[in-house]
């Protein structure tokens, strides 16, 4: 390639900008009150939120309310929003929140506790991996405190990447990576009493 | 615990955490309704007018009018039935404030005057409150009204939607002023309040009329026979002198134009246009 050629701008990066700089650009807009560039910025993200949403929650009216909530404030704060992180980090970071406070709210996790404590009396008892060990996971899951469950999930539910989950819940790479392994280890323990037949 | 033991239990997780709260299909455009709807709620604004060149809207944007023009046909339809249920008795008919023949034990009248005493102060809280709520609607279709309109809106095939949704609003605050005002009139206690709600509804109707907003010739008719209707209530009250020939000639203009009949039909049929 001549030197000529080396100057010459590439097409394909100036006909996609930056992610970045379309949601600033995206963002902007929603802040002048243009009613189609709030739908397009919902439309972008809301599958995800959603979905982490229903994942935190375990039950669709609630996953929607959460979902709703979190574009509520999202939309309310937007001029709030730097840019230091994505938009989809910040979006997580409300979303999270409000998955969390919604859940005490309705008193789940209280009931969850109680799953696990009746869960560990059983766990003499030996299951095949059916719908009963399933369901003795995810009522494992459930139960795990609000530092981990998040972590749990977002990564290996969702596969959401370390640098996410800690823009998301704003705390350093390594403390998603520690999490992640209480959490793992935990749900060992709850699975490994009762989940010996299929192991073996 | 050996590595290979942790291994499997690790496999296990990972094949059991994928159905964990498995979700199912995102219900998009109901949760958008359900953000327009509350954020206009939050606010006390309607949705702020798109700026982009498009003309159609999509489905959503109709959607959210929708429950809120919903939201706003209820609320006027159950507001008379709120005033006249705060009404001991309920309605009565026109010719019963003028007086009743059958006398009445003391203890009878000691029990009527208390039971008014008690309706009095929650009509009047109710007629203050109701009165507030059409106070920001009145305040937003003056400013809707006198901005100058944009080319771009003005060549639209669609009229603004801010403005329609004002408009809805308007009419149903009026219906609920009218209700008020023919069960206060029919008791004889037409007051000062109602007064002053009738003549800020006039003003926005006046306002409402000579808008180059409303284009729509059946909404024009309707808004003319409205500010008659509204113009008699005004006089009605402001002279306070309950007089029965009147409050006829009032009720005659309201039935004869069929004013409530086309206020909830409009705003019932708007919102069906609306796609609810």
């Amino acid at each position: 390639m001549t030197e000529a050629e080396n100057a010459q701008p590439n097409p394909r990066y100036e006909s996609q900008p930056h992610p970045r700089l379309l949601e600033r650009k995206l963002v902007a807009r929603c802040l002048e009150g243009d009613a189609l560039a709030e739908r397009a910025l919902y439309d972008a993200h809301v599958e995800r939120v959603y979905r982490l949403m229903y994942r935190m929650a375990g039950d669709g009216d609630l996953a929607a309310d959460f979902t709703q909530e979190t574009f509520i404030r999202a939309f309310e704060r937007l001029e709030q929003f730097r840019g230091d992180s994505s938009l989809a980090t910040w979006l997580h970071t409300i979303a999270v929140s409000v998955a969390l406070n919604g859940m005490r709210k309705v008193k789940r996790t209280q009931g969850r506790t109680e799953m696990i404590d009746d869960m560990t009396s059983l766990a003499a008892e030996t299951y095949r991996f059916t719908g009963d060990l399933k369901a003795r996971l995810h009522a494992a899951i459930d139960a795990l405190s609000d530092k981990l469950r998040p972590v749990f999930v977002m990564h290996d539910v969702e596969g959401y990447t370390h640098e996410e989950i800690a823009g998301s819940l704003g705390i350093p790479v390594g403390t998603s990576k520690a999490r992640l392994f209480d959490a793992r280890a935990k749900l060992r323990v709850a699975l490994a009493a009762f989940a010996g037949d299929h192991i073996a | 615990m050996s590595a290979e033991h942790n291994d499997r239990i690790d496999e296990l997780l990972a094949r059991g955490a994928r159905d964990y709260n498995q979700p199912g299909s995102v219900p998009r455009d109901e949760m958008w309704a359900r953000i327009e709807a509350s954020r206009r709620a939050r606010s006390g604004q309607t949705t702020k007018p798109v700026r982009t060149g498009r003309v159609a809207r999509p489905l959503w944007i109709w959607s959210g009018v929708g429950i809120a023009a919903a939201l706003i046909l209820s609320v006027g339809i159950g507001i008379g039935r709120r005033v006249e249920r705060a009404t001991p008795g309920g309605p009565l008919p026109v010719a019963a404030n003028t007086g009743r023949a059958t006398p009445k034990t003391d203890l009878a009248v000691a029990d009527e005057a208390e039971r008014s005493a008690a309706a009095g102060t929650s009509r009047d809280s109710i007629i203050g409150k109701l009165r507030e709520e059409t106070k920001g609607t009145d305040r937003r279709a003056h400013e809707l009204a006198s901005r100058q309109l944009s080319p771009s809106l003005e060549q639209s095939a669609e009229p603004n939607l801010a403005y329609r949704l004002v408009v809805l609003q308007h009419l149903a605050g009026s219906e609920a002023m009218i209700t008020a005002f023919r069960t206060a009139a029919r008791r004889g206690d037409v007051d000062v309040q109602l007064a002053s709600w009738a003549r800020e509804l006039l003003s926005t109707t006046r306002m409402l009329e000579a808008s180059a907003a409303t284009q729509d010739p059946t909404m024009k008719r309707l808004l003319e026979d409205l500010d008659l209707v509204i113009a008699q209530i005004v006089q009605y009250a402001t002279h306070g002198t309950n007089n029965s020939e009147e409050l006829d000639l009032i009720e005659q203009s309201i039935t004869s134009r069929g004013v409530i009949t086309k206020l909830r039909g409009t705003v019932s049929a708007r919102t069906s246009a609306a796609g609810t």
